[in-house]
């Protein structure tokens, strides 16, 4: 209790407080190590495992192959195809999705839109429907037949093999354009009025406050939804899966993720586990790229 | 400092226990293989768990616990089979913490059994003296081609007959088809009309193996050594060829099946027939509910004139799972509810199950004529169909790759890139390298 | 302000949809305008809903809440208290924990259930409360953001003033950093209350006991089930609607603590 009001203590480089550090991190350290590293551990041990048997009913034994898992990944066409679906499809959902997300809790912030209350709950109610019901609504939406808007949608099948992508792709926009925006506005929220105060006695216009200290301020919120954006593009499961049931176009390989599924349902444990042990490498080397290239905006 | 060391030591504990884990379900995967088990009663009362996603199973089973004091059975529900419970299966047996008795369709049982997780029910008396009052095939089913073995008791079938607009078919003056041949000048017919003769989904490819199983085809084998894959045998291509055909030419819808829009194909009169299993009855009347009356049932098409074959779509079995201490009880209990008339008449009333016994088949529920087929008593065309079903059609050990498999290349062929016959061919590849990986012999 | 409208009509219309289509009988669903009334319907589809299968629904959506509000609230505490001590202590490792919880959010999901399954059988704790809930209250978002918005928002000076006072460390997170680290403790609570609500993953591999399910669980059930018993196509349109609108009353509730000031205020 004391320790921190004696004098020199607190000049000397070493570690305080270990006690408070303790309780504070130990909760979830632990539950984080249980929940997410084991079984990652656990899913890393899966992926080096191949499968023997003797005989057309012979019961299975899982031994120890060495990369042999990882050897089928990379001569798997279907991954490589499948990631590289979900690459064009975040290169243009993702900068979409921000823009507008960017712009709507830049509107929010500023004193040019009235009833804000009623925007925020409006543009974030998507949230809160469940991907998959979110991807059965949309479903309905898209029907040649069926949809409210058929004069289009009789016109452009959306749900064919050329647009599917992008019909998904507007689905992810719509549940997560408010999710993306709460976070980069809750961030505006944080910067103090007086910042602002210089410029508006300068006489600067809000674009013009936007652009030159709204936008650079909260630069790391931007960046932290794009990370999680990318990674939760690579990870696409849900939607897919539901649209699986109403357009012929998508496949069980369609994203990564739906292949890992559909390779454990099998089950070829092993190999789905490569493949989710490939697919997380590969999302850590793309956000980490991406982190790399915009960190010196964000945390100077 | 302490804290990491704290956190190591988490993680080494974990650690072990997940070690320990990986080669504990190794041995029971070892030692449970081999002979039939053992099927003794334990002479005392036993509690069994059931896993099923049959709707209302819980009141069909309350029906047993009333009246099996010593044997009560706790039901689970889920998602079907491919919805996720079987995923759910495989990673419990891996766990060894499998239900006594689950629910497994018959194209899902090679798959169950190369994982070594159905106990052989030979050894009891009972099972082995129920099989005469099964239909033959869906006996022939759930031995997976040894001779003394019994993996599984059947439930329910699903014998394929043709549904269609008799209506619209007497309206425009159309014979109702009753060869392929027919169906494919009928379909002509239809479409000059506006119409579609029928609807060809491609994410079914248990209704397309139907059809290949009704043209004499088998898609897999199994001669205890080794196995085949057989997708592009030559009824599987005449089958494919002949709708590749119907599809090419515009002469039948492509919907994809169970959606909204498919129901609304067929509610408003758009496509006149569906080619369907018996449980397919129900789906037409709540599906399409402003047609009440104007469909009647025929035997389906054949591919010879005065042929008498028909297809399979779909049924369930009642299984006994690796692990379980009780294998005398379950079986007791999976015979009661697939051959009492009281289970039998509980299926029937709430999920609409066709028993797989004869006599399930006759029971007066299913003698009446139904009103929404015009009074037709249609249960007599299943139970006809039911009797020529061929009891040849072997199901592969990796059936849900396979239908991803076949389904995906039915898309491609949908969209026009390929044809039917070629994505049988890749998915017949895509099968047989399957099967390498999981280490199964499979002939080349 | 004619943007926000025009998205305004974007966002809202699907839900819009799903209203109108859960006060419409069964029939109706595909015949009539689908944005537009026609027999209301909506009490006895609700009453259809809740009391299909011995009235399991509401059970899930109690399920569901419990989940979802008991597991955020924890949560967001554990990921506060993290948050918070990596961001205003210094100790060896502490980069390093904190790119390993970053590095959490990289697996997918589907990596993760299997070895968690086998875990949980491992102390036989499947198909149980806490094979859901506590894996669920693991946020390593909450992490995250609760540092960077410690880091910035809680002043080192106040936190040297409590010591000062004679506050425990411990005393002093709860009585002055939370009151600070507020606005982003109620974000991290809102974003893992919905990413609970809608897992199902977790659960469809955990639970076998239908009365444990939370309510996308049971809703994706009913759904694979449409071929036996259609009638189930209206009561998952129902039964979403009924589980988007505790959400809505959720956000509603904690829509206060968005506005400024708060933390903004206690700057000054």
């Amino acid at each position: 209790m004391t320790t921190a009001v004696v004098p020199g203590r607190r000049r000397a480089p070493r570690v305080t407080h270990k006690r408070a550090i303790a309780v504070f991190v130990a909760p979830f350290a632990t539950l984080f190590t249980l929940f997410y590293l084991v079984p990652i551990g656990y899913a890393v041990y899966q992926s080096t495992l191949v499968v023997e048997r003797e005989g057309t009913f012979g019961p299975p034994t899982q031994v120890f192959g060495g990369l042999a898992q990882y050897a089928q990944v990379m001569q798997s066409s279907a991954f490589w195809d499948s990631v590289l679906r979900v690459l064009l499809f975040g290169i243009v959902q993702v900068p979409v999705m921000l823009g507008l997300a960017l712009l709507f809790a830049l509107l929010l912030d500023s004193p040019l839109v009235r009833g804000r209350r009623f925007f925020r709950l409006a543009f974030f109610v998507p949230y809160a429907v469940p991907g998959v019901i979110a991807a059965i609504m949309w479903g309905f939406l898209y029907s040649p037949n069926l949809s409210p808007f058929r004069p289009v949608t009789q016109s452009v099948d959306l749900l064919s093999a050329d647009l599917v992508l992008w019909a998904i792709a507007n689905v992810v926009t719509w549940v997560f354009v408010g999710y993306n925006m709460l976070i980069i506005y809750s961030s505006l929220l944080a910067i103090p009025a007086e910042v602002y105060e210089a410029a508006r006695l300068d006489g600067a216009s809000q674009v013009r406050i936007a652009w030159s200290i709204k936008i650079p301020l909260v630069m790391p919120a931007i960046i932290l939804t794009a990370i999680f954006s990318i990674i939760g593009t690579l990870q696409l499961l849900a939607e897919p899966q539901v649209f699986r049931t109403f357009s012929s176009a998508v496949t069980s390989t369609f994203t990564p993720n739906l292949l890992v599924y559909s390779t454990a349902s099998v089950p070829n444990v092993p190999l789905a586990a490569a493949f989710s042990v490939v697919l997380a490498l590969a999302t850590f080397v793309l956000s980490f790229t991406f982190l790399k290239v915009t960190q010196r905006k964000a945390f100077q | 400092m302490r804290t990491t060391t704290r956190a190591a030591g988490v993680a080494l504990l974990a650690l072990t226990a997940v070690t320990a884990c990986s080669s504990g379900s190794g041995d029971t995967g070892a030692a449970a293989s081999g002979a039939a088990a053992a099927c003794e009663p334990a002479g005392e009362p036993v509690t069994l768990t059931f896993t099923s996603w049959i709707p209302g199973i819980e009141d069909v089973v309350a029906l047993w616990n009333e009246d099996n004091p010593d044997i009560q059975v706790e039901v689970q529900t889920g998602p079907n089979g491919n919805g996720g419970t079987y995923q759910n299966f495989f990673n419990q047996l891996e766990a060894g913490n499998a239900p006594d008795l689950g629910q497994v369709e018959y194209d899902a049982l090679p798959n169950f059994r190369v994982q070594d997780g159905l106990v052989d029910l030979s050894a009891c008396d009972d099972v082995v003296a129920a099989q005469d009052e099964f239909v033959d095939w869906t006996w022939q089913q759930v031995q997976l081609g040894e001779d003394d073995a019994v993996y599984a008791i059947p439930q329910d079938a699903g014998p394929m007959a043709l549904f269609y607009r008799a209506d619209l078919f007497e309206q425009y003056g159309i014979e109702v088809p009753t060869t392929w041949e027919e169906f494919a000048t009928a379909a002509e017919q239809v479409r000059a009309t506006g119409g579609y003769i029928t609807n060809f989904s491609q994410a079914d490819v248990n209704q397309f193996a139907g059809l290949v199983w009704q043209a004499g085809g088998s898609w897999f084998g199994n001669d205890g050594d080794q196995w085949t894959v057989d997708l592009t045998s030559e009824e599987s291509e005449k089958v494919a060829a002949y709708w590749d055909d119907l599809i090419e030419r515009d002469l039948v819808s492509t919907y994809p099946g169970w959606t909204t829009e498919w129901d609304n194909a067929y509610n408003t009169g758009e496509v006149w027939t569906w080619n369907s299993a018996v449980w397919g009855a129900n789906s037409i009347m709540t599906g399409a509910p402003d047609t009440a009356g104007a469909w009647r049932v025929a035997p389906s098409p054949q591919w010879e004139d005065g042929g008498e074959s028909a297809g399979n779509w779909g049924g369930s079995t009642t299984v006994v799972f690796q692990g379980t201490e009780h294998v005398y009880e379950a079986a007791q209990f999976a015979l009661w509810l697939n051959t009492s008339e009281e289970a039998l008449t509980a299926l029937i009333e709430a999920a609409n199950l066709y028993p797989a016994t004869t006599e399930g088949a006759a029971l007066p529920a299913l003698a009446e004529g139904v009103e929404f087929y015009g009074g037709q008593p249609i249960y007599d065309v299943f139970a006809e169909a039911s009797t020529q079903v061929s009891p040849d059609f072997v199901w592969g050990p990796t059936m849900t790759q396979v239908y991803n498999d076949v389904s995906d290349g039915f898309s491609t062929a949908i969209s026009g890139d390929q044809t039917l016959p070629e994505a049988l061919a890749e998915a017949e590849e895509s099968t047989v390298a399957a099967l390498e990986a999981q280490a199964i012999p499979v002939a080349s | 302000m004619t943007i926000m409208v025009v998205f305004t009509v974007y966002f809202l219309i699907p839900i819009w949809w799903l209203l109108v289509a859960a006060t419409k009988e069964r029939g109706d669903l595909t015949t009539t305008n689908a944005l537009w009334f026609s027999d209301l319907n909506l009490v006895e589809n609700l009453a259809a809903t809740t009391g299909y299968g011995g009235g399991v629904l509401p059970r899930w959506l109690l399920n569901s809440v419990l989940y979802a509000g008991g597991g955020a609230l924890l949560g967001t505490l554990l990921a506060g208290m993290c948050g918070y001590a990596l961001a205003k202590y210094r100790f060896p490792g502490r980069e390093l924990v904190f790119n390993v919880v970053l590095g959490g959010v990289l697996v997918p999901a589907t990596a993760l259930a299997l070895p968690l399954f086998l875990l949980f059988s491992q102390v036989n704790a499947t198909n149980t409360f806490w094979s859901v809930f506590l894996p669920s209250i693991v946020s390593p978002f909450g992490v995250y953001l609760t540092r960077i918005f410690a880091a910035s928002a809680v002043p080192e000076e106040l936190l040297e003033a409590a010591r000062l006072d004679g506050s425990g460390e411990v005393r002093t997170f709860f009585t002055v950093a939370v009151r600070l680290m507020f606005p982003a403790l109620v974000t991290v609570f809102l974003f893992q209350f919905v990413a609970i609500w809608n897992n199902f993953f977790l659960p469809l591999i955990m639970l076998r006991d239908e009365r444990l399910f939370p309510v996308t669980l049971g809703l994706y059930t009913w759904n694979t089930q449409v071929n036996q018993v259609p009638e189930l196509r209206l009561y998952v349109l129902t039964g979403a609607l009924l589980s988007i609108v505790p959400l809505i009353v959720v956000f509603l509730l904690l829509q206060r603590f968005w506005r400024g000031g708060l933390g903004t205020g206690a700057l000054k």
